[in-house]
């Protein structure tokens, strides 16, 4: 995000309008594809049969069910147990030497490929999607909170012991305000994933309602209008999604120097 | 990472006053307890033995599997399409990417379609691109390139924009010739980040690969979970998962040892 907003402002106006060109022409050629007859028709539908797809979408409510019914309880349930594992991780050696080698293992198994085991144990329906994303959401956040608890400065802390305070005390007003806006950064991350893993599932599934499944019912119907539109619209909530958090970081954490970078 | 597990592997040989052997050791007591439950869980047969195979079970699968080389072909097909696609997709990505950073024009002209295509996910890409390549090799290697293609391009073209603008007016100074300062200055200034970027489009990469083998194929380590899922063979299923989680856990650490030892000049 960093890297488009400092593109934008290092350029002049007739450098912004060369950027156009690339994609203008996809554009045209799309469309000349798409004219070119019936054998190429089916793959390249024209662009005013994707304006009736999105109009069709939005009014079909599956983004917003994706939203509500996937993303965002995923996120909340996986990341607050990734942010609780996380702690106990960082503060307890114990739990960190008996309970991290498993973490570490576990995180290598990419999460696509855990899809047909939870399908078998846990069905095709929603709890295994669900599933998938809170673990997605689950396993960057327990990295994140872990090393960014770690990497609080020991000057802090030997602030905090010259004060006397109790270990609580010290989490509560040292460690935590400390780490804050590098676990945010992993939420980001989290955020990201399972987006990601929502419509990944849905993908792999194949059951239900959902953008991922809508996709792949409209792959088995050819309607590549359909595909088109629904990708391009994952792409644009993904980016929406990581912007707001990223506004709400910078916000939140406006009293840090550096909590923009 | 953990203190752990940097024991068990190696890294990190001074881990303050903790006695080192015994963290070596400890990082083992949970993965081995882990299968020890299971085992006992799958004894005790509370779940049906169709929806937790034991252990020794996937073993025995996995021996099976090997002897009749059925694991053989499907995981070096599996490797071939994520090495083939990988190596296209990382070289253009890192071509891309220096050159992007490096020409105004090109930068104007390709950078924004670049960051609007990078905003989408590539398991999203995956029903337009077997609509438009069908269901052979090309549609699992074209997927495997756009993952790694502009992850890469991505690493490259910040890396290179980031070497400090001090580096190339010393440069200027001395009148090196360009050679020299490809040679003695950018590469070695953008290669650590680079490397970085190398080991996240590989595990983007596999799990990708892993993703569009489950969706459709007629061999991969994918297609073997996928035939053991429809199969009810929850069995062949773990041995996929296992094996799919060993080899990604392969390449990162190796990457990850590259990282440490071939810039070791960067931190002396």
């Amino acid at each position: 995000m960093r890297s488009i907003s400092s593109f934008l402002s290092g350029l002049s106006l007739g450098r912004r309008a060369v950027g156009l060109i690339l994609p203008l022409l996809l554009l045209l050629g799309w469309q000349y594809m798409s004219t070119r007859g019936a054998s190429f028709a089916y793959a390249f539908s024209s662009v005013s049969q994707m304006q009736d797809a999105l109009r069709e979408l939005i009014t079909s409510g599956d983004l917003q069910l994706n939203l509500a019914a996937s993303l965002l309880p995923g996120l909340a349930i996986g990341g607050t147990f990734g942010l609780l594992l996380g702690i106990s991780m960082a503060s307890s050696r114990l739990i960190d030497t008996s309970v991290g080698p498993l973490y570490h293992i576990l995180r290598q198994v990419p999460l696509m490929g855990l899809v047909p085991v939870f399908s078998l144990w846990l069905g095709n329906g929603d709890t295994a999607k669900l599933f998938i994303v809170c673990l997605s959401a689950f396993f960057p956040l327990v990295l994140a909170t872990y090393e960014s608890l770690r990497q609080v400065d020991s000057k802090f802390l030997e602030v905090g012991n010259v004060l006397k305070l109790s270990r609580a005390q010290q989490f509560r007003h040292i460690l935590l305000p400390a780490a804050l806006p590098n676990i945010f950064t992993g939420v980001s991350f989290a955020l990201a994933m399972a987006w990601l893993s929502t419509i990944g599932s849905e993908i792999l599934f194949n059951a239900g309602a959902g953008l991922g499944n809508l996709m792949m019912n409209a792959e088995m119907n050819a309607r590549m209008d359909i595909l088109v539109v629904v990708t391009i619209l994952i792409g644009i909530v993904g980016y929406l999604l990581t912007f707001v958090l990223y506004r709400i970081t910078a916000y939140l954490f406006r009293w840090r120097k550096t909590s923009s970078e | 990472m953990s203190i752990g597990i940097r024991a068990a592997i190696g890294l990190n040989r001074v881990a303050g006053r903790v006695n080192y052997r015994q963290l070596k050791l400890a990082a083992f007591i949970s993965p081995v307890l882990l299968v020890l439950v299971w085992g006992w869980i799958s004894h005790l047969q509370l779940i049906s033995p169709q929806l937790l195979a034991s252990p020794l079970e996937v073993a025995s699968t996995f021996q099976e599997l090997l002897a009749s080389g059925e694991l053989q072909e499907h995981l070096g097909k599996s490797l071939s399409r994520l090495v083939l696609g990988y190596s296209l997709g990382a070289s253009a990505g890192l071509l891309f990417g220096i050159l992007m950073a490096l020409s105004k024009n090109v930068e104007a002209l390709c950078a924004p379609l670049f960051h609007a295509i990078r905003q989408i996910p590539t398991i999203a890409l995956i029903p337009i691109f077997i609509l438009l390549l069908g269901v052979d090799e090309s549609f699992k290697i074209a997927i495997v390139i756009k993952a790694s293609f502009f992850t890469v391009a991505l690493a490259a073209y910040e890396a290179t924009h980031g070497v400090s603008v001090n580096y190339l007016e010393v440069a200027r100074v001395y009148r090196l010739p360009w050679t020299t300062l490809y040679g003695k200055v950018i590469i070695p200034a953008i290669f650590p980040p680079v490397l970085t970027g190398l080991r996240i489009a590989f595990a983007r990469s596999w799990t990708v690969l892993v993703a569009a083998e489950l969706l459709v194929a007629d061999s991969g380590l994918g297609q073997m979970m996928q035939m053991g899922r429809d199969m009810f063979r929850l069995d062949i299923v773990l041995v996929g998962v296992v094996l799919t989680g060993l080899i990604g856990f392969c390449i990162d650490r190796s990457f990850k040892w590259g990282e440490a030892h071939l810039v070791r000049w960067r931190v002396a």
